[in-house]
């Protein structure tokens, strides 16, 4: 066991270098650059095998991981915000080829106005495209979910692309301290990729070409069984993880003192960690609070959600963007789930943390509270609530 | 209601018909629906397109699987394409062909209608050998088969809504109306039925996309015209083989084209660029 004092970002580079990454491709934007500067450190210095492709813009980047995948390699990109956006269309494709790339998402505010904070808004907007997306709390918990993610990625039932994603400064600028596992222990985890091309060199093969009304349901469907198999999959890739490093990050949706809690807060991403402590303050005076953090936000881990609706009085759902004319996605998605399930406890959208907002201990609390009041809004923007001085 | 389904190639014109279908119904006082659905989008794919024609609105929206009128713009795509795909039983199959109506394959029960559409076509200076411009005669050919439109209404939406040559187009129809032979159900080779059955999702590549390489789809099916390349006069100068949109044409031992004939669609692209112009486009019989 190595510990470093690691940025959320380094983590990520180091995690695509103990994976032994075939083909990287990226295009620089804030917050993310220092994840693949790093990288193409590692293959600079040789402690990456690895081509690096350079590109001129994040479009381009996501297409040369398409390629490669299809060719059979191990890739990953990182990106952000704006980034990610102009790889909508890109993103769509890595999927419907199912292409396992793994990319890092350090989750910032989407312009205008311009805003390098933390915000969900840009990985909230490409939910729909297929990939699969995981919301990282801390430095350790980037790590390894980029490790579990080429495991899930590259499966033969799965066959997808993933998104790890993590807050802007909260974790890509954060230093903490990282387990970095042994490049041997994580070669038995994670062996090199099996061979599986679509596209072989000198064989002409067409990839997602014109199909017709008769076949491309077809597909469609083999996407969506597909990425209906993580959750099962995702608990037998956690165990052997476990197995290997004595850590587990608790699958799609773990939960914190929830047994008979009267308010339950769901968070992502770094929200997380204060409401923990949050919850801990609370417990200890006596008032009946716990929390669930959605870490496996696509596929929406529906069964967790149901089965935590049982056990509570009220849920409020923390977003860190919004869904213009609805409410927090996070929110939208957890009232589905309950609408065709058991229990319905009443349930809040609380929008926090918008482009780089503090969420404070302050704000977590006064959410806590207005749950056990029993007063549940719709729609709470708790940010307009909290003065706030930016320095510098 | 009556249905109507058009088989064409890209580039004949067959949306067209079925647009000015509609607005000749309309002139008509029906109500019409007319729509396309598009494949691969390349000159001379097949091109399918609907009609649907009504006193009251059309309360529907989708393809046309059981038509009562089937009609095929290009006799070549009797071969290929499963045209009477639904046709109902004393419907009518009605195709552009210098053959006799008794010659066509449908359905029991299913009525059979020939016009020489291209003759009229070219013989009143609508598009060329090549790519001749039948719908309108088709359209005429239409009217007269089965009165779903009057031939008045027809040749006023001709003159209407057909931006270049509406008069030629308007005695093109009219010749169709008067040219198209009709034999009733009993006549000529009869075909079962067909149906279509739908290949179900597992006999799909499992996993990654279509896998299956374009090497392996022979667009000559949708050949009508073959190009014929004179060597004598050829300068070697690649222009056929970097405009040939199909990657039909290879190079000889000593640097002469040479046709990959199972993947040349007879655009006639080649032969239009070739600049000693020694490629000949010979229509297939
Ligand atoms: S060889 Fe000529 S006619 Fe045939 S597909 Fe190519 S360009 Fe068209
Ligand atoms: S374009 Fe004409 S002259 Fe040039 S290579 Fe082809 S056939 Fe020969």
């Amino acid at each position: 066991m190595t510990m470093k004092v690691l940025s959320g970002n380094y983590a990520q580079s180091y995690a695509a270098q103990l994976a032994r990454v075939q083909v990287i491709s990226a295009y620089p934007i804030t917050p993310q650059t220092s994840i693949v500067e790093k990288i193409a450190d590692f293959v600079a210095s040789g402690d990456l095998n690895a081509q690096y492709v350079k590109v001129e813009s994040e479009h381009s980047a996501l297409q040369v991981c398409i390629s490669a995948a299809a060719l059979g390699a191990r890739t990953y990109t990182a990106t952000s915000s704006q980034g990610l956006l102009l790889m909508h269309e890109l993103l769509h494709w890595a999927s419907g080829v199912r292409a396992p790339i793994v990319m890092g998402v350090v989750n910032r505010a989407v312009a205008p106005p311009w805003n390098i904070g933390a915000d969900h808004a840009d990985t909230m907007s490409q939910r729909d495209t297929g990939w699969i997306q995981f919301y990282a709390e801390s430095n350790q918990e980037v790590l390894d979910t980029v490790l579990e993610a080429f495991r899930l990625a590259e499966h033969p039932d799965i066959r997808l692309p993933v998104m790890v994603t993590e807050d802007a400064f909260y974790l890509s600028h954060t230093v903490e301290p990282v387990d970095v596992p042994e490049a041997t222990l994580v070669d038995r985890f994670l062996p090199p990729r099996e061979p599986h091309a679509i596209l072989v060199p000198g064989e002409a093969t067409r990839l997602g070409s014109f199909t017709g009304p008769d076949h491309y349901v077809d597909f469609r469907k083999q996407l969506a069984d597909a990425i209906e198999r993580v959750p099962k999959l995702l608990g037998k890739i956690e165990e052997e993880y476990r197995a290997l490093t004595g850590r587990s990050h608790g699958g799609a949706l773990p939960t914190y003192r929830v047994d008979g809690a009267d308010a339950v807060l769901v968070t992502m991403g770094t929200a997380t960690t204060t409401a923990r402590g949050v919850v801990d303050e609370m417990r200890a005076a006596g008032h009946k609070v716990g929390l669930a953090k959605l870490r496996l936000f696509r596929p929406f881990p529906d069964d967790e959600i149901r089965r935590l609706a049982t056990q509570v009085g009220r849920i409020g759902v923390v977003d860190r963007s919004y869904t213009f004319g609805r409410m927090g996605p996070a929110a939208t998605e957890v009232s589905a789930a309950l609408y065709s399930g058991g229990a319905r406890p009443p349930l809040s959208s609380f929008l926090a943390g918008i482009g780089g907002r503090d969420i404070t201990p302050h704000e977590v609390r006064r959410m806590y509270e207005t749950l056990l009041e029993g007063r549940t809004p719709t729609t709470h923007w708790e940010d307009l609530e909290e003065e706030v001085t930016v320095h510098g | 209601m009556i249905e109507i389904r058009f088989h064409g190639r890209g580039g004949q014109g067959g949306v067209v018909a079925s647009e000015l279908l509609a607005q000749a119904a309309f002139l008509d006082g029906k109500i019409p629906q007319s729509f396309p659905f598009f494949g691969v989008e390349r000159r001379g794919a097949p091109v399918t397109a609907y009609s649907r024609i009504d006193d009251r609105p059309i309360a529907l929206r989708t393809s046309i699987t059981a038509p009562h009128v089937v009609v095929v713009l290009d006799p070549g795509l009797l071969a290929t394409e499963r045209v009477t795909d639904g046709l109902k039983p004393g419907g009518l199959l009605l195709v552009n062909t210098t053959h006799a109506p008794e010659t066509l394959a449908a359905p029991g029960g299913v009525r059979r209608a020939a016009v020489d559409a291209t003759h009229i076509a070219l013989a009143h200076g609508l598009g060329t050998a090549m790519l001749p411009i039948v719908n309108t005669a088709v359209l005429g050919a239409l009217a007269r088969a089965t009165e779903v439109v009057s031939l008045e209404a027809l040749s006023r939406a001709v003159e209407q809504f057909v931006p270049a040559r509406p008069e030629e187009n308007r005695l093109a129809a009219r010749d169709g109306y008067l040219g198209v032979r009709t034999v009733d159900g009993t006549a000529g080779p009869s075909v079962p039925l067909p149906t279509s059955p739908r290949v179900a999702g597992p006999s799909l590549p499992e996993g990654p996309m279509a896998s299956l390489s374009s090497e392996r789809i022979h667009t000559a099916a949708w050949r009508t015209f073959t190009p014929v390349i004179h060597l004598d006069r050829c300068t070697k100068c690649n222009f056929c083989w970097k405009f040939c949109p199909d990657d039909a044409i290879e190079f000889d031992a000593v640097g002469f084209p040479k046709l990959r004939l199972e993947y040349c669609k007879g655009c006639g692209i080649c032969a239009a660029e070739c600049p000693p112009k020694t490629i000949e486009m010979v229509a297939e019989v």
